[in-house]
């Protein structure tokens, strides 16, 4: 870190400002609670100093200065406000509103649009103009961008944040004077990553969401922040919920206070992909199989159901018979629960789940080293970055935006290594093109034999520039795992305050590696054979692992497995598992949709997605983020609610599996307590941290005061948590891993409009890619 | 003379009592009166059950943008937004109303709506007979609020020209 | 191509070969061609920046900065080259003075460009001239040409050892590029916008480097200037405004032309002795002193002596020097409504004041005109005008507005003749389409 920069003092309104220097006069001015009002000025992009908005009177100036493009100087006395410059602000909005229609009534952006807001702070109520305004017919950009160029005001915020924040530079500006519009780079169309930023950016109506358009007003909606269900960058989304006739509906999705690990950013899967909660093929009740085929029956009917064949199977041939396959989609809550009624409830560690990282190996690699992973915060401050493998442009949006913007904003040199040509490489100091990017890690973990004759020199000047780094993050993608991570770890183990971070693909990978999805591996890691804390609290904890996806499967041939639990995952669909083997399996299914495997189990269950219940989720470099109820669909369960009414069908006590109730026993406790010599640790936990007990089986938030207890590197702070701010958890404390086998790994090779199962049930990502021309962009020939 | 003083009282009086017995009757007949009002009489400024005017095309003025629903102190107003496409034109913006609702259980008349509607959509009409044994009765739905079609607007093109060429008489709402 | 005109007062220094065939090399190094540069070469390079700061040199693009200070603003160290700039892009309406240098006298321009690039160190520069001067190119491509085959241009320049590179470069018509940042923004290939300042070209300006930017004229007194000393130039003018400058008559005149006059020159004395008065015995109504920018001098004002500070003091500008007689038949209402018409077409949209100020000014007076005025519009244009002056990003709505402000404040009389429906007092009945009043 450089030195902090020096204090340059200055006077705004007769207050004394200090800020350090360089820093803008309209940012000078925030700080001390002054607001300059401006349209084209927004933080971190370029300065236009177009709209004329921010002026102010600069002593020993002749002219009004925009606050926008003038810097802070020493003894500067600035005033913001006064006669003059609140007619100059007048003026501007009056020319503005000349040729600007006043359709507010149904604008989209009528309610939270920053001209009306102008217009009432500094606008005047009589209109001078009374010529006739320009009109241009509104056009559709793409299936989820339409342009009103009357509207428009001309910021430029649009062309900025498409070209300098994504570096997509799909918009420009066409015409010159009173006819200048923007424009998409495809003359009536946007070929480009559908980010929809220049929607959210848009100080006015001009741009809108083919999503939302005139859907409803901002006022009629709930706003509820909450974490994407998407890919696991795990970026803070906003929902609009209103009313609904089985619930509430999702109407939009944006970033409307930017306050979340992505800042401004957001992806087209975070702004429009919410879609699929309100597709018309979503499960609306149970469905038991009757004679061959799927029919609908009543929850009670289902649970019963489920739980009596399960109790049937446990009591014939015992836990190994169950096999239990976890979602990536889950929160960690019901990872955790999930794991637990199957080590306890069913007595089994047959448990997995769809792995797209080598979590354990990477737990493993950092075993011990504390302050050696990157949060999504760190990318973006880092003074380097090394990439290996993955395209994060189209797998992980949100970390491509903040090192894209690392590079452009703190100079931050960014190293590529891939055997594809990535975007990313037009921000990167070096681009290094390999064959493999295992063997250019095993080249930095001191194993010189891979690298060839040709690229030694090459492979040779990086890792010297590497090593000369200070804050290094090193980024890898699936391409990297078992002993490789080992070896990468070495490697950032030599450079001074190196960082690591492992990609993962979807919302919760983390999360549900975190959580312990794993035959051979408890919550935090551990070991499931030995003794440790799980074993002293659940007591009864299968010591051998159990199988894994791809044994279970293997067992379900053989009659082995005879019952199959699956939540929010779709094995036949996604791992090429052969249908005919769950032939004499009794499957149990929760999802949302009639997946590939949903469609053969015998018992479906409708389930809640991620927007639909609370929890947390981890996103891929271990930050944990809340996650907030915003639609509700009366027909579906969340998961959490259905495993404990499946555990209390099966027979188990469902307070063994959900800590609530705790410490209220009308005994005071005092049968396990005070006179057994025992306490319930767990009452005495939620005490030390002055949390309340949790009253109800169907509350997470008990489960999540078990993980905050028993997972070490997951006691964050509950206030930021539930504040809605991310934290990142310790992967040091946690248990020692295990170097897997790396073929269970299958990389979800999701781009920027996929998105697994979603994807498919999202109405807004197939029409983008319907819309899409057939060639790539690259291979047209730029004009 | 005290007694003189207190005759010419009691006769300024009854005077007046006389008087009025030959003036003609101020009471209002209603609901025995002629006409469809049944005597009932208005002032042009009461404010009745709503009415959800048209343009002049015969489109509906409201544009949904919800102002009335915002500016309801009663919060009786409920609607839904849709849009207007190519093959179904309903209002003259982009938007329009898909469901308008009225609860005139909660509705105190105040005439908020209308005051805060930019297009001149709602208004007060003179309805008043909205008496009910069932108080469901008392939502009023968009069918119930709009306008009458005027009828010339047979020669408009944009509106019904095809019915009414065809010999369909001009729609109109019901309760008219 | 352009007849010459001449008068007894003029004093050529700038256009000494107009009308001598200069185009071509052999005959301009006979008319002391390429001597100055010479000479330069033999000179420190802060010697030659305090000659032509001496002089009193001040740019003749409009803005009348002292050249030789802009020059000495130029940092002596620089990572990124640095670059000499000549600002061709002649589109002031009434000005056409740099369009003769350019046809008659193109070594003139190359000769100062170089002397430029020595005083400051640059290597190469740019001739940046406008669009709709496309005859012109074809002039100045055969010049520079010319000048390399010589040995003039390229590497070791004039056998001194030092490398000087000019380029030519075409607009594409716009006005808004003769600001010196959005020329730059052109040659660089983009958008013609004006730059945010500070950083000053000086500093940051062509392809990020040091840059020098003058106009044609400018540049084509500074041989000159090396010639013959910057005391004789200064004494040419007023004080602070040194040498002589090209005048270009237009309008309602009886002789039009470019005329090189000396600084200071009595303004009534270049109507009606250079200029020759006003034809058809009419009377003079006004006059644009500087080019289409610059308030309007009624006829009452005009005896005082063209230099930038006494125009200054006078309410107006010396500007680009185009002067713009205008006689009593002409309305204007009209007037003012056809330089907004060319400002609302030449506005590049940049910033709000002047995009949607010149728009709705050019609808408002075009609506007047035409008789569709309300009282109100009066003040409404007025208060446009003065909302939109020293408010824009660059000095185009100023342009814009200052003439307007002055018409309406010196001819207030003429809006009010327009109003209550009545056609235009100067039009024949029937050529303006008559627009009902705006109730």
């Amino acid at each position: 870190m450089a030195d902090a920069p020096k204090l340059v003092n200055i006077t705004v309104d007769g207050k004394p400002v200090a800020a350090p220097a360089g820093t803008l006069l309209i940012e000078a001015c925030k700080t001390v609670g002054i607001e300059v009002p401006s349209f084209c000025y927004y933080p971190n992009l370029s300065l236009q100093g177009a709209c004329r908005m921010c002026l102010v009177r600069v002593e020993k100036m002749p002219k009004l200065q925009t606050a926008c493009t003038t810097g802070i100087t020493e003894g500067m006395v600035v005033v913001t406000d006064s006669d003059e410059i609140r007619q100059a602000r007048k003026s501007m909005v009056e020319m503005l509103l000349g040729n600007h229609p006043l359709d507010c009534p149904v604008c989209d952006a009528g309610g939270e649009c920053e001209l009306q807001d102008m217009t009432f702070s500094y606008g005047a109520a009589e209109s001078k103009f009374i010529e006739l305004k320009q009109h241009r017919d509104e056009q559709q950009w793409s299936p989820v961008v339409y342009f009103d160029r009357p509207r428009c005001i001309l910021c430029y915020r649009c062309v900025r944040v498409c070209g300098e924040g994504m570096d997509v530079w799909a918009l420009g500006v066409d015409n010159r004077g009173a006819v200048s519009t923007i424009v998409p780079n495809k003359q009536d169309h946007l070929e480009c990553e559908e980010c929809g930023m220049c929607i959210d950016i848009c100080p006015v109506g001009a741009l809108t969401s083919g999503a939302y358009r005139y859907k409803t007003r901002p006022w009629e909606m709930k706003h509820v922040g909450t974490t994407c269900t998407h890919c696991a960058d795990g970026c803070k989304t906003t929902l609009g919920v209103r009313r609904s006739d089985t619930g509430m509906e999702i109407v939009r999705g944006d970033n409307r206070d930017k306050s979340g690990i992505n800042g401004d950013f957001l992806c087209i899967k975070g702004r429009y992909a919410f879609d699929f909660a309100n597709n018309e093929d979503r499960l609306t009740q149970p469905l038991i199989r009757k004679g061959g085929r799927l029919v609908p029956a009543t929850w009670e009917e289902a649970f019963e159901f489920v739980g009596r064949r399960f109790k049937e199977v446990l009591d014939r041939e015992g836990g190994r018979a169950i096999g239990v396959i976890g979602s990536t989609r889950t929160t960690n809550e019901e990872n955790y629960l999930l794991q637990k009624f199957a080590r306890v409830a069913l007595g089994t560690n047959n448990i997995d789940h769809h792995r797209t990282a080598d979590f354990p190996a990477f737990a493993a690699a950092l075993h011990g080293k504390s302050g050696a992973t990157a949060s999504m915060r760190d990318v973006y401050n880092a003074s380097a970055i090394l990439l290996i493998g993955n395209d994060p442009t189209e797998e992980h949006p949100l970390l491509a935006w903040q090192i894209r913007n690392n590079v452009r904003l703190h100079n931050a040199r960014l190293y590529v290594v891939n055997s594809r040509p990535i975007k990313l490489r037009r921000q990167a100091a070096s681009f290094t093109q390999v064959t493999s990017e295992t063997d250019f890690t095993e080249f930095l973990g001191g194993d010189e034999s891979l690298a060839s004759f040709a690229t030694r020199e090459g492979w040779n000047a990086v890792r010297d520039k590497l090593r000369a780094e200070q804050g290094l993050v090193i980024i890898f993608g699936s391409e990297i795992f078992g002993e490789d991570i080992q070896a990468l770890a070495r490697f950032a183990a030599s450079v001074p305050g190196a960082k690591l971070l492992c990609l993962g693909d979807y919302a919760n990978s983390r999360g549900a590696a975190d959580m312990g999805l794993y035959p051979d591996l408890l919550p935090g890691y551990f070991p499931v054979s030995g003794a440790g804390k799980f074993h002293q609290e659940w007591k009864i904890t299968p010591a051998a692992p159990g199988m894994n996806i791809g044994q279970m499967f293997e067992a379900t041939k053989t009659g082995q497995l005879k019952a199959l639990y699956v939540i929010g995952a779709n094995p036949v669909g996604r791992l090429n598992v052969n249908p005919s083997t769950l032939k004499n399996t009794f499957v149990v299914v929760q999802d949302m949709f009639l997946t590939e495997t949903a469609a053969l189990a015998d018992v479906v269950l409708p389930a809640a997605n991620a927007y639909e219940k609370a929890g947390t989720f981890t996103n891929t470099c271990g930050d944990i983020q809340i996650l907030k109820k915003a639609g509700e669909v009366t027909t579906a369960k969340p998961d959490f609610e259905m495993i404990v009414r499946i555990a209390d069908a099966i027979g188990f006590d469902v307070r063994k599996l959900v800590p609530f109730g705790h410490g209220v026993h009308a005994d005071m406790g005092q049968s396990r307590g005070a006179q057994s010599g025992e306490a319930d640790q767990h009452a005495v936990w939620l005490e030390a941290n002055g949390l309340e007990p949790k009253m109800s089986p169907f509350d997470p938030v008990a489960t999540l005061d078990e993980i905050q207890r028993l997972v070490p590197g997951y006691d964050v702070s509950r206030t930021e948590l539930l504040a809605g701010n991310d934290q990142h958890t310790s992967i040091a404390a946690m248990g020692p891993g295990t170097v897997q086998n790396p073929e269970l790994i299958v990389p979800a090779k999701n781009n920027l409009f996929s998105s697994g199962t979603l994807g498919r049930y999202s109405r807004t990502l197939n029409s983008v890619i319907e819309n899409k021309d057939p060639e790539p962009a690259d291979a047209v020939p730029t004009d | 003379m005290p007694i003189l003083k207190n005759i010419a009282a009691i006769a300024k009086g009854m005077s007046i009592t006389f008087m009025e017995m030959f003036q003609p009757t101020t009471v209002e007949n209603y609901p025995d009166g002629p006409g469809p009002l049944r005597g009932a009489k208005f002032q042009e400024r009461y404010r009745g059950v709503h009415v959800l005017q048209r343009d002049e095309n015969g489109l509906e003025k409201c544009v949904a943008c919800f102002l009335c629903a915002a500016n309801c102190p009663a919060n009786c107003i409920y609607i839904e937004a849709a849009e207007n496409t190519a093959e179904n034109r309903i209002s003259g913006a982009e938007r329009y109303a898909k469901v308008y609702n009225i609860d005139y259980n909660r509705c105190i008349f105040c005439g908020y709506c209308v005051e805060a509607c930019p297009t001149d959509a709602i208004t007060h009409g003179h309805g008043f007979e909205i008496a009910t044994f069932n108080a469901t009765n008392l939502i009023y739905r968009k069918e119930q609020l709009l306008a009458a079609r005027p009828a010339h607007l047979g020669a408009n093109p944009v509106f019904n020209s095809a019915e009414v060429a065809g010999g369909a008489p001009a729609e109109v709402a019901p309760g008219e | 191509m352009a007849t010459l005109v001449s008068h007894p007062d003029e004093v050529r220094i700038v256009s000494k070969r107009f009308g001598q065939g200069a185009t071509k090399i052999d005959r301009y190094l006979e008319l002391d061609g390429y001597k100055a540069v010479r000479k330069a070469l033999g000179m420190q390079p802060d010697a030659i920046i305090n000659e032509v700061k001496n002089s009193g040199l001040r740019g003749r693009g409009g803005a009348g900065f002292n050249t030789g200070l802009k020059w000495s603003f130029v940092p002596k160290q620089s990572v990124k080259p640095k670059y000499i700039l000549c600002n061709g892009d002649e589109s002031e309406p009434g000005t056409c003075k740099d369009r003769l240098i350019f046809e008659e006298d193109p070594h003139s321009v190359i000769e100062g460009v170089i002397i430029a690039g020595l005083a400051v160190g640059a290597s190469s520069g740019y001739i940046y001239i406008r669009g709709e001067y496309r005859y012109l190119l074809e002039i100045m491509q055969k010049a520079i040409a010319d000048a390399y085959a010589k040995g003039f241009l390229g590497k070791n320049i004039f056998g001194s050892g030092r490398d000087f590179e000019v380029y030519w470069h075409g607009g594409a018509g716009a006005y808004e590029v003769g600001e010196e940042s959005a020329l730059m923004e052109s040659l660089e290939g983009k958008r013609g916008v004006p730059r945010i300042r500070p950083p000053f070209p000086a500093v940051v300006g062509l392809w990020g480097g040091p840059t020098v930017i003058n106009n044609a004229e400018t540049l084509a007194s500074v041989p000159p200037i090396i010639l013959a000393g910057a005391e004789w130039f200064a004494n040419l003018g007023t004080p602070k405004n040194g040498g002589t400058r090209l005048f270009c008559l237009s309008g309602h005149v009886n002789k039009p032309g470019v005329y090189e006059l000396p600084m200071g020159y009595n303004l009534k004395k270049m109507i009606y002795e250079v200029g020759g008065g006003i034809p058809n015995g009419r009377k003079l109504k006004a006059v644009v002193p500087g080019g289409s920018s610059c308030p309007l001098l009624t006829a009452e004002e005009i005896d005082l002596p063209m230099d930038f500070d006494t125009l200054m003091k006078a309410g107006s500008m010396l500007g680009s020097g185009g002067v713009v007689m205008v006689d009593d038949s002409t309305c204007m209402v009209k007037f003012a409504l056809r330089i907004m018409k060319f400002y609302q077409h030449e506005s590049c949209g940049w910033c709000i004041p002047c995009r949607e100020g010149t728009d709705w000014l050019d609808k408002t007076l075009t609506r007047f005109h035409s008789g569709g005025g309300i009282r109100k519009d009066i003040d409404n244009i007025q208060y446009l005008s003065e909302n939109m002056l020293g408010r824009t990003f660059c000095p185009l709505g100023d342009a814009a507005a200052l003439p307007t402000i002055s018409i309406v404040k010196k001819f207030r009389k003429e809006f009010e003749d327009h109003l209550e429906g009545r056609p235009c007092p100067f039009e024949k009945k029937g050529t303006v389409e008559q627009l009902p009043v705006f109730a």
